[in-house]
Formats: structure tokens, sequence, C-alpha cells
């Protein structure tokens, strides 16, 4: 236990004490909200609606749309690079005083994924600075259900990235991998904007994107899209569904879920093996 | 004494490249034992097999009584390790990386200040407890990282080349330090080097080349071996000297850097004869001691010194290369 703990404070600490890191990782969210979101909203407005759009297709918001997957993407980009840290703890030597501790490898392993998971959390929590300029309302309740899916998603994919980070031997390739890895899983998420008729086999890869199902909470929490007109809704691509059968938030937690202890098992597994 | 280390036919084969043949020795609780060779004797190989961090191919060992192999983190428990590049964390302070090592061995927590301090105060860095290690000379980051190794109490403790790419004053405090560790905390201390006069303050010395142990003994008993005192001579011809070296006293005569060395008792008595009665022009003459330099001479044929001075800058591309 007390090894888990101190492997996760050193990267939090860490995080915490970066201080260009942590007004860096601002920069890409608000480039998407405001240049991206912003620029695109009357574009992909009048895709949506059109100038005359009827009724409840008027109320579509790009901006508004993107903020979960702004959230999302931010979850997915802090806890997939926590994992270079391992990386990085090669490179300069410092894996080796951890592995040559009497500290079990899996405790490592868990401690590395949760102090991931965590800064991943904060980075998620530090977008709702953004909310003011949005005009999405967050209430506490929702911040409440927000953490502990935000928390999951994060150990789902800082799980993955040390399963990378145990099989590469430097930054670099490691951020090829990752990048490589991150944008088309980004692009098909949802996150960016809505997905609707889409060729088949991109369909296909939608539903097998571990993303999809995370961002979807996430729009689910902020967007509560039960209060939302069906025209709206569908629009807004709020009713994933797998061979036709609308899925729940709780079949996407399960999905999330699943995902998490499967990659924590093999990213355990193969740090095992790893030599100092 | 009891023995501490016990090493019996220990192998290091690295994808058909034997980096240790298999050696035996054992170590003294309580003694500073050194590893002395030249680059890629396989020192490290021994030591990281030692340590746990690599498997041997074959053979065994044990640390304080557990075994490498089966007790892996009984023997982690066992050993401070100080490796040949440093594996602080940088970012942290000083304080945050003992603090985190303390958690890693387990320290019980109200013991952990006390320790921090204890070992701080061993290598002089109390005041820099709160400092970022970034900030540190190297020296400096060398003595954190010794303090560091000792904070667990280990049994043994590991040196990897402790003071290699350090300025000589650096290297002659981090020698001060672990002499002091020696009367303070009783502990035994393995290291290697390949530096001569780092191998004289060893207790014993196990002389490494090519993978194999040739000689292991006190440095006196070392230099003893060699037999006599050295002269060292330069002439106008060297072949022709050599001949008659060889020929009229009998001697041994080995050539190295453009200079013949030879071996007499009582050598003091025999330059005065030997400077008057030769007939071929001598350019320079010096008479020496043996040092562990001749001993690794005498067994080898070759220079220790040759191929370390060329080893800083190995160590220097090295670490830039991990630096990246
Ligand atoms: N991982 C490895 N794979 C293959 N060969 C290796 C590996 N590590 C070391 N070697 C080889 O094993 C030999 C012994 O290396 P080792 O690092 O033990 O030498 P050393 O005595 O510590 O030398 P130095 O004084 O340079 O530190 C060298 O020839 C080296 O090239
Ligand atoms: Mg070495």
């Amino acid at each position: 236990m007390e090894a888990i703990y101190a492997i996760w404070q050193r990267d939090v600490l860490k995080f915490f004490r970066d201080r260009a890191r942590l007004i860096g990782s601002f920069a890409m969210p608000f480039m998407f909200l405001i240049l991206f979101g912003s620029g695109m909203s009357g574009a992909i407005g009048s895709m949506v609606g059109g100038e005359a759009a009827a009724g409840p297709l008027r109320d579509f918001d790009f901006v508004e749309f993107m903020f979960p997957g702004i959230i999302g993407m931010t979850v997915f980009n802090t806890a997939i690079f926590s994992a270079l840290s391992v990386v990085q703890d090669r490179e300069f030597g410092y894996l080796r005083e951890i592995l040559v501790s009497p500290m079990s490898r899996t405790s490592i392993a868990i401690g590395k994924v949760l102090g991931g998971s965590t800064v991943a959390l904060f980075q998620g929590l530090m977008m709702l600075v953004f909310v003011p300029f949005i005009g999405v309302s967050i209430t506490i309740p929702i911040i409440l259900q927000l953490i502990p899916v935000m928390f999951l998603v994060a150990f789902a994919i800082s799980s993955i990235g040390l399963l990378i980070a145990t099989s590469l031997k430097t930054s670099q390739g490691f951020q090829m991998v990752i990048q490589v890895l991150i944008f088309p899983m980004l692009f098909l998420s949802g996150a960016l904007f809505p997905l609707n008729g889409m060729p088949a086999w991109m369909d296909f890869l939608v539903k097998i994107n571990p993303l999809t199902y995370s961002v979807d909470m996430f729009k689910k929490i902020i967007l509560q899209p039960e209060g939302l007109a069906p025209a709206l809704r569908e629009a807004m691509g709020l009713n994933l569904s797998v061979f036709g059968h609308v899925i729940s938030f709780s079949e996407e937690m399960m999905v999330v879920l699943i995902l998490s202890i499967l990659f924590v098992v093999l990213a355990t597994v193969r740090f095992n093996r790893s030599e100092a | 004494m009891n023995n501490i280390v016990e090493v019996k036919g220990l192998k290091k084969n690295y994808k058909g490249f034997l980096a240790v043949t298999g050696v035996d020795f054992e170590v003294g609780e309580g003694e500073i034992f050194g590893f002395l060779g030249p680059n890629g004797a396989g020192k490290s190989t021994t030591i990281n097999m030692l340590s746990t961090i690599i498997k041997p191919s074959e053979g065994k060992a044990s640390i304080n009584g557990f075994d490498i192999v089966a007790d892996k983190n009984k023997v982690r428990s066992s050993i401070g390790l100080i490796f040949q590049e440093s594996t602080l964390d940088e970012k942290l302070t000083a304080n945050e990386n003992l603090m985190l090592h303390c958690k890693f061995y387990g320290v019980p927590k109200e013991k952990r200040e006390e320790r921090i301090n204890e070992v701080l105060e061993i290598v002089d860095l109390k005041d820099k407890r709160g400092n970022i290690v970034d900030t540190f000379s190297g020296g400096m980051k060398r003595r954190l990282e010794i303090a560091r190794g000792l904070l667990h109490y280990p049994r043994v403790l590991f040196l990897d080349e402790p003071t290699v790419g350090l300025d000589p004053q650096t290297r002659n405090h981090i020698w001060e330090y672990i002499l002091r560790l020696k009367e303070k905390a009783g502990i035994t201390i393995f290291l290697t080097t390949h530096y001569m006069d780092e191998a004289e303050i060893c207790d014993r010395v196990a002389v490494m080349d090519h993978g194999k142990l040739i000689a292991l003994d006190t440095p006196d008993q070392l230099k003893t071996n060699v037999g006599g005192d050295i002269i060292e001579i330069e002439t106008e011809n060297n072949q022709e000297a050599k001949a008659v070296l060889i020929e009229k006293y009998e001697v041994e005569v080995k050539e190295a850097g453009g200079s013949l060395t030879f071996q007499v008792d009582k050598g003091s008595e025999f330059l005065v004869q030997f400077v008057k009665n030769f007939d071929i022009p001598i350019k320079t003459v010096n008479l020496r001691r043996p040092t562990l330099n001749d001993v690794f001479l005498a067994l080898t044929g070759r220079e220790i010194r040759e191929e370390t001075a060329s080893s800083k800058e190995k160590v220097k591309t090295g670490m830039r290369r991990g630096r990246r």
C-alpha cells in the first residue's frame, strides 16, 4: 500500500510543480473551443439546421456540443501521456531506483496508473474554468457525477499508456505511437463533431473505439439529453446505439470498467516482465 | 569473520557473449571489497547480478544469506545500490528523494525524519535538504545518492564507480565519506573502480579482466606478489636494450609506451651498478615500488591506465545519450 502511495505521490507532486505544463494544458482545449469551435459553429450550425431551421434545431450550439468532448480529450491526452513518465524514468535512470527496491512490480504499476488517473482527473476538472464563457450550466451535482466517470476513463486510458510505455525504450518512440493512436481515436469518438450518416466501416470503428463510450458519458452528464427535443438530440449524435440498441449510461460505464480491468491487468503483467 | 557475500561460478551470457565467465569469491562482513578492471571487464555486470537487476546465466550467489535469484526481495532489502549512472529524480528536492526512498523500502514512518538527518549528516548535505537536486553539483549529487543508499540500513552497500567523472578533490571527499561510513555504520562496502589509488583503500581487491577474476588479495599482498622494485628505462635503442637485459640480467622485460619495464630486488643498489655498466645510451630512468597498475600489467601484459584514459569520454557520451 505504502509503495502504491509513494509512486502515486511522486507523479502527482511533479504534476503540480510543473507550472509550464499546467498552463500549457489549457492551450489545446482553448484553441479547440474558441478558435475551432466558435469558428466552425456557423458552418456546422447551418449544416445541422440551416438558416431557416425550424423549431428545436435552431438551438444547436456547436461550442456547447463540443464542451464535453473537450473535457474528454483533455482527460485522454493527460492520461495516456502520463505513462511518458515511465519511459522518461527509464531514460533518466530513476526507474532503476524504483525497480531495485523491494516493492512489488504490481504495486509500482498500479501506483503509476493511479498517478496518471489522478493527474488526468485534475486536468479534466480544470477545463471547467471555460464554463462561464460557453453558456452551459454546470451545477455541483453534475461535477460530483463527472468526477468518478472522469477517473474511471482516465484509469482505463492510463493503463493503455502504461502498456505501451513498457514496450518502448525512448520518449520519441512513445510520443510517435501515441500521436498515431490518439488522433484517429479522438476524431472517431464524437468528441469534436457529431457523428451522423457515416459510411458503415467508419461507424464500425466508432463503435469499437473506447473513447466513443467515454465521450458519450460526458455528454450525457453535461448536456442532459433527456431534456432536449428528439430532433436536436439526433442532430447532436446523442442517440449512440449498437445494433439498433440505444446504449444506456450504465452500459457505457460497464464497457469502460471492463476495459480498465483488462488493460490494467495487461499492463501489470507486461511491467512485471520488464527488465531494470 | 562471517561471509556476507558468497559467489560460486557466477556467469553472464549476453546472447553468446560471455561478459562474466564464472567467478567465485566471498566478501567478509565489514570489509571494503574492490573490483578493479578496465572498461568492459564485467564489473558492472557482476554487481548487477548480485543486486538482482539482471539474472545470472549460471552459478549461485547469496547476500546476507539470501539467494539472489530465489529471494530477490530479501536481497533487495539487504543492499544499498549506487549505480554508475545517476538515478536521482532531479526535479525533486533532496528531502523528497530521500522520503520516497524510505517509502519504497518500508522504513517506518516515525524513523524517517531521524534517518534522513543522520544520512545527510554523514555526507554533509544537511543545509541542502530542501533544494531541488537539479541545482546540485556533480559531487553533491553523488553524495546524495550515497546518503539515499544508506537510508534503509543496508548490510552491504554496492558502489559502481562511485567517483567516475568527478574532479580529484571531490573524489577525495567521496572517499572520506565512504571511509566514515565504514567506521560509523559498520556496513560492508562493495565497489568497482578503475582508479588505482581507489583500489589501494580497499581491504581486498579482486582484479578482473575479460570477465574473469585473475587475482584476489589485499593490495599489499598483490603488490608483493609482483615481486621486487620496478625499474623503467628509455634508451636510444629499446630493441637492443631489451635483448641485453634479458641475456645479461636475466629479467623479464615488458615494453609499454616507449619504455622498458623490469623488476629487481633491492632496486636502488641495482640501479647504481646498472647505469654505470649499461652500454646503450639511457635517456630516462625511473625506480619505484610496484603499484596495482603493475599488478595488472604483470597479470595481463597490458596497462589498466591506457584503457582508462578514454573512459571518461565514454562515460560522458553515455550520459548524454541518456539525457537526451
Ligand atoms: N545488455 C548487454 N548486452 C550485451 N552485452 C553487454 C550488455 N551489458 C554489458 N555488455 C557487455 O559485457 C561486457 C562487460 O560489461 P560491464 O558493463 O560489466 O563492464 P565494466 O567492467 O563495468 O566496464 P566499465 O568500467 O566500462 O563500467 C562488455 O563487453 C559489454 O559490452
Ligand atoms: Mg561498469
